[in-house]
């Protein structure tokens, strides 16, 4: 029952992707430290060069940062800034950009 | 006077050569990107969908994003250099003008949507 339970719980960390224990506070500070300059601290960027990250799903934008930081997606300014980013902080700022909900909306 | 109608002549050539390197992307339709979302919807019209392959993930939102950002993206899984499969296949079926279109379409203001 136990190694039920374990199974479980491993099956929804990972089937999100995204770590259960994502700090958005944590998240916000790396934002403004890093993010909003180019992204804004709402994910509402002015500038169409950045996209709007704003209510995007935590886990894509967390596959994203992954995937800059490895280099499997090319792009030189964010291959540079997630190269500085940890597996957390990635998670963190990922939770932190979904919760500004105001921006993107799942179109049909 | 045959002169200053050559000159004309190569003005306005400029002038159309420069207007068309800056519109080099065609302006996009919205309503001729809503006709077009056929093969959109499955994935990025359902709250919440995610990929099967080869990552499992929620497909991104595309509503209120930027046109121009749709486009480079569009483009860029067309040529290759973004990877994912199915989008790749997806965009490299797509002409210049219907990816136009559809960027025209999805990036209308998210307050136009009602679904989060």
């Amino acid at each position: 029952m136990k190694t039920i339970a374990v199974s479980l719980a491993a099956a929804l960390v990972f089937s999100t992707g995204v770590s259960s224990a994502a700090d958005l506070a944590a998240g916000q500070a790396k934002v403004k430290e890093i993010c909003q300059a180019c992204h804004g601290m709402d994910g509402n960027s002015s500038n169409a060069d950045y996209p709007r990250l704003g209510g995007q799903y935590p886990d894509y934008m967390a596959k994203a940062l992954r995937d800059y930081k490895s280099g499997a997606r090319k792009n030189a300014i964010m291959l540079g800034f997630a190269q500085g980013l940890t597996r957390q902080d990635i998670d963190n700022v990922a939770a932190y950009y979904a919760s500004q909900s105001a921006v993107l909306v799942t179109r049909h | 006077m045959i002169k200053a109608v050559t000159f004309l002549g190569a003005a306005a050539f400029t002038l159309a050569g420069h207007a068309g390197a800056q519109s080099a992307v065609p302006a996009g339709d919205a309503a001729a990107g809503a006709k077009r979302t056929q093969m959109c919807v499955g994935c990025h019209g359902i709250l919440g969908w995610r990929t099967a392959f080869p990552e499992v993930y929620k497909v991104p939102k595309l509503g209120g994003q930027h046109e121009a950002y749709i486009v480079k993206a569009l483009q860029e899984y067309k040529s290759g250099e973004r990877t994912h499969p199915s989008m790749r296949a997806i965009a490299a079926s797509l002409s210049d003008r219907e990816m136009a279109d559809l960027a025209a379409y999805y990036s209308a203001p998210a307050a136009t949507t009602a679904s989060k």
